[in-house]
């Protein structure tokens, strides 16, 4: 058993050194140079550096040397918990993370608790119904919503809910230059800007979530314990939710935890097209001008949360299910 | 509290399962009334519907599948009364030990809590009482207090099944309804479990219904057996009754099957499946080998046969064949009366193969001689199929009497050819067309497996070793389609491994055709591999007679006692 925790620990450290390596070669894997244009954004008027100008800020941040020595520089920076400077925005890179991060978990956490809470639910009563016109209902609208691409569905929403029916602001994640009169009411802007991301990005996950858990419940449900249960006469409410959900939420939990890089990658598209300033949408910005520090910084917190989902799933798999 | 009130009583009980929108029937019409402290067994194969019967009295029967009739417990109709007062009676009054099965208890549950589940949720004892329940179920099934808190995959199969009963006794029900609770045990965890199970019978006084295909446990702890066949009670007795005289083929076919109730014997198992559509006529017909026009057109009902003791067969039960009674006949040696036969008597049902054991020249072939009508016997009569057996009518018959003699040498014309011998009968008797005999023959030589190729039809009986001699024998014996086949030594002159081969190639036609076999031997071991009862002879008179075990175990005559004894000395 020791050992296993052992080899476990050696396995994410691992994990964790392979990424930061990927890390530092894949911006510098992509064509373009970070100089070519110093200014402005996609759209923008382009200011063009001269040769030597390029020349010069190569040598400033180091990028004329070789890579192995660049490498070795990043490694020892990263050791200290520097994690560079961004060439586009002339700031820590630590503290422009720091900024747009707490958004986008907002975004992703908020999400997958909705698509898990409401795939459960639906779920639940597409099995406990099952073949009957709910689960018929339930199983065609889901299929059909899944299907749909994620920025479409956020598109959609801007333009019906935001843009046409003003039910919602249309970008950002807070009403600019506004007095609160109470915290409840700054929470009651956050929630009304964050609505319809959470919500593109809750309907592009609910549907594998809720396909789970019919098929997950719909197994269980015809084991041998939940006979049991019911001969035992235990009450129905029992029945359904300790014996079936219980067992029929643990492929779910594998399913949520690896799904998180995913969810990620679906949060910097609803960002985009929200213009919600979390990650996704400085990682898109990042890229764009090959801000390496910055991609480097951004791709590395991202991957240590999908890892410390990880782990957290681990361990709770092995709290849930005494088998593990 | 009556004692003689039935506790269970079940009326014309009917499941149907929807399988993807067709009906199947899981049991059909069943009725069945047990007596507050007796104790029910049911046995079957699998798919005949014993535990869809548990399941309908625990309610487990749930729609999309129909369940119809009556199961009234202590008078009450449990199909009729709300969830709300069923759930009251359930695992409180009736309590089911499940199958053993991988998922059968919760997974993510430990053992302890599963076991007072029920007393906490609906009796509402505290968590400490409940803590001290378990322990003290733990102990009554002879487990470690330890294991309240392991999980259920951390069990091994006599574990959890010691467990199962555990929670089954936890509300201290009256009935208790065991699904195979020893099935894949090995043979010294199942005498501990039937112990377990009647210990706890004892303290606890509840009735039981004990649901198995293996019939050691029954004997063991039920007074009486119901034998279920597709959905349906083709059987019911005692114990007793049932495992030593079965009336009904299919259960004499179980018993067979059985290696618990016949250490010694060959195996063989019924032929054919259960078929699983319902079916207009009785259930077993296809695989009956006694079966009429009738039983394809008509469900028979169970009828009473004896003191507690019912049948479902339109025969009425496996027929008697064959009744001997009384025949006695003298030879004329110079002007001196011998008697070979003397005062004999037995019979021969359907299907069953009973041995004629004795020295030489103890009477046994003119018996056969007598019982096929070659040779009149001076006194008494014979009766086959309930008709008198007069001269050689009987062997003239198609589903008659045949006889296969001992040497294969001299009852095979050397100068006939292979077709010719077994077309003979049918020839003789004008039987079937043309085409048909010549079919027929070829049916009966791939029956005893020898080629059926015109080159082997056409060859001369001289040609053939003396094992494929005694299967031409048996061949023109079968082309007749007897009903009772008289093996007369047949094998003697044989050697070893022919012999071997022959015996499994009767046993085997005999099992899938389902005549009737009296063969006789002088070796009493063979015959307690292949007989199911056995007649032994002496002076022409029979000196012991029973079931195969009976008669070595317990000889009663001296006589077979030194044929036992020669026989081990071998």
């Amino acid at each position: 058993m020791k050992l296993k925790k052992k080899e476990k620990i050696f396995e994410y450290i691992f994990t964790l050194f392979i990424i930061i390596t990927l890390n530092f070669a894949l911006p510098r894997m992509m064509p373009g140079d970070p100089f070519l244009h110093n200014t402005g954004g996609e759209g923008e008027v382009f200011t063009t550096h001269t040769v030597e100008q390029i020349q010069y800020y190569r040598e400033y941040y180091g990028l004329d040397k070789p890579l192995y020595i660049q490498y070795g520089t990043y490694l020892k920076e990263l050791a200290k918990g520097d994690l560079g400077y961004s060439y586009y925005y002339k700031t820590d890179v630590l503290s422009i993370i720091y900024k747009r991060f707490p958004w986008t978990i907002l975004l992703v956490f908020s999400a997958l608790g909705f698509s898990i809470i409401f795939g459960t639910i639906l779920g639940s009563i597409s099995a406990w119904y099952r073949n009957s016109w709910q689960d018929q209902i339930l199983y065609i609208l889901l299929i059909i919503i899944s299907e749909i691409p994620a920025f479409l569905i956020g598109i959609f929403l801007l333009v019906v809910l935001a843009a046409a029916l003003n039910f919602f602001p249309l970008a950002g994640s807070i009403s600019h230059f506004r007095d609160y009169s109470s915290n409840f009411e700054k929470i009651i802007d956050i929630a009304q800007h964050a609505f319809l991301p959470v919500m593109t990005l809750t309907l592009a996950r609910i549907g594998g979530i809720y396909l789970l858990v019919r098929n997950s419940l719909s197994t269980v449900l015809n084991k041998d314990y939940v006979r049991t249960a019911k001969a035992k006469g235990l009450k129905e409410v029992r029945i359904k939710y300790i014996y079936a959900l219980g067992n029929a939420l643990l492929p779910l939990l594998t399913r949520v935890s690896l799904q998180l890089g995913a969810m990620i990658g679906g949060a910097i598209l609803a960002e985009s097209v929200f213009a919600y300033p979390g990650l996704g949408l400085l990682m898109r910005n990042a890229v764009s001008v090959r801000d390496y520090p910055l991609i480097q910084g951004i791709f590395l917190i991202l991957a240590l949360m999908v890892m410390i989902a990880n782990l957290t799933a681990d361990l709770l798999y092995k709290k849930i299910d005494p088998r593990v | 509290m009556d004692l003689y009130k039935p506790i269970l009583k079940i009326k014309s009980l009917k499941v149907d399962y929807k399988i993807n929108s067709d009906w199947f029937t899981g049991i059909d019409r069943i009725s069945l009334c047990q007596k507050r402290g007796k104790n029910i067994g049911i046995i079957g194969e699998s798919g005949s519907g014993k535990t869809t019967l548990a399941h309908s009295i625990m309610g487990l029967i749930d729609s999309p599948h129909k369940i119809s009739g009556e199961i009234l417990y202590e008078g009450v109709n449990l199909m009729s009364i709300s969830n709300k007062d069923k759930k009251k009676i359930l695992w409180n009054d009736i309590a089911l030990v499940f199958q053993n099965s991988l998922e059968v208890l919760n997974p993510i549950m430990s053992v302890g809590k599963q076991l007072t589940e029920r007393l906490v949720e609906i009796n509402g004892i505290t968590k400490k009482e409940a803590e001290k329940e378990q322990i003290r179920l733990l102990r009554m099934v002879d487990l470690e207090e330890k294991w309240k808190d392991a999980f259920p995959h951390q069990l091994s199969g006599g574990m959890r099944q010691r467990v199962l009963i555990a929670m089954a006794i936890s509300c201290k029900p009256k009935l208790v309804i065991f699904d195979e609770p020893t099935s894949s045990m090995d043979a010294i965890l199942k005498k501990k479990i039937i112990k377990l199970i009647k210990r706890l019978q004892q303290n606890l006084k509840f009735s039981m219904i004990v649901i198995s295909h293996d019939l050691s446990i029954m004997k063991e702890i039920v007074d009486s057996i119901n034998v279920m066949y597709a959905g349906s009670v083709i059987e019911s007795g005692s114990v007793n009754d049932i495992i030593n005289n079965p009336k009904h083929p299919y259960t004499r076919g179980l018993i067979n099957s059985s290696v618990e109730i016949l250490p010694y014997k060959d195996l063989w198992g019924i032929p054919g499946e259960v078929t699983s559509t319902y079916c207009q006529g009785c259930s077993f017909a296809p695989r009956c080998t006694q079966s009429q026009e009738k039983c394809f057109k008509e469900k028979p009902e169970l009828k009473k046969i004896g003191i507690n003791r019912e049948i479902a067969c339109h025969r009425g039960g496996i027929i008697k064949l064959l009744d001997v009674k009384n025949i006695q006949k003298n030879f004329k040696v110079r002007n001196k009366f011998i008697n070979a036969v003397n005062d004999v008597s037995f019979c021969i049902n359907h299907g069953e193969t009973v041995a004629l054991v004795g020295q030489s020249g103890s009477g046994k072939s003119t018996i056969a001689k007598i019982v096929s009508g070659y040779l009149p016997g001076d006194k008494g009569k014979v009766y086959f199929e309930q008709k008198k057996v007069i001269y050689d009518k009987v062997a003239k018959l198609e589903e008659g009497i045949q006889i296969v003699l001992q040497d294969p040498f001299s009852a095979l014309s050397h100068r006939l050819r292979v077709e010719e011998i077994i077309k003979e009968p049918l020839e003789i008797n004008k039987i079937g067309s043309k085409e048909e005999r010549n079919k027929r023959v070829k049916k009966a030589l791939r029956d005893v497996q020898l080629p059926q190729s015109n080159e082997f039809l056409n060859r001369f009986c001289n040609t053939l070793s003396g094992g494929q001699r005694q299967r031409v024998a048996v061949a023109r014996a079968l082309v007749m389609k007897p009903k009772i086949l008289i093996a007369d030594e047949v094998t003697s002159m044989l050697d070893l491994s022919t012999q071997a081969n022959m015996i499994r190639l009767l046993k085997g036609l005999q099992n899938r055709q389902g005549f009737a076999m009296l063969y006789i031997t002088h070796d009493i071991y063979l015959s307690r591999k292949i007989c199911e009862r056995i007649i032994v002879l002496e002076n022409g008179e029979i000196v012991d007679m029973g079931s195969s075990n009976q008669i070595i175990e317990e000889a009663y005559s001296q006589s077979t006692k030194r044929l036992v004894e020669a026989g081990l000395n071998k």
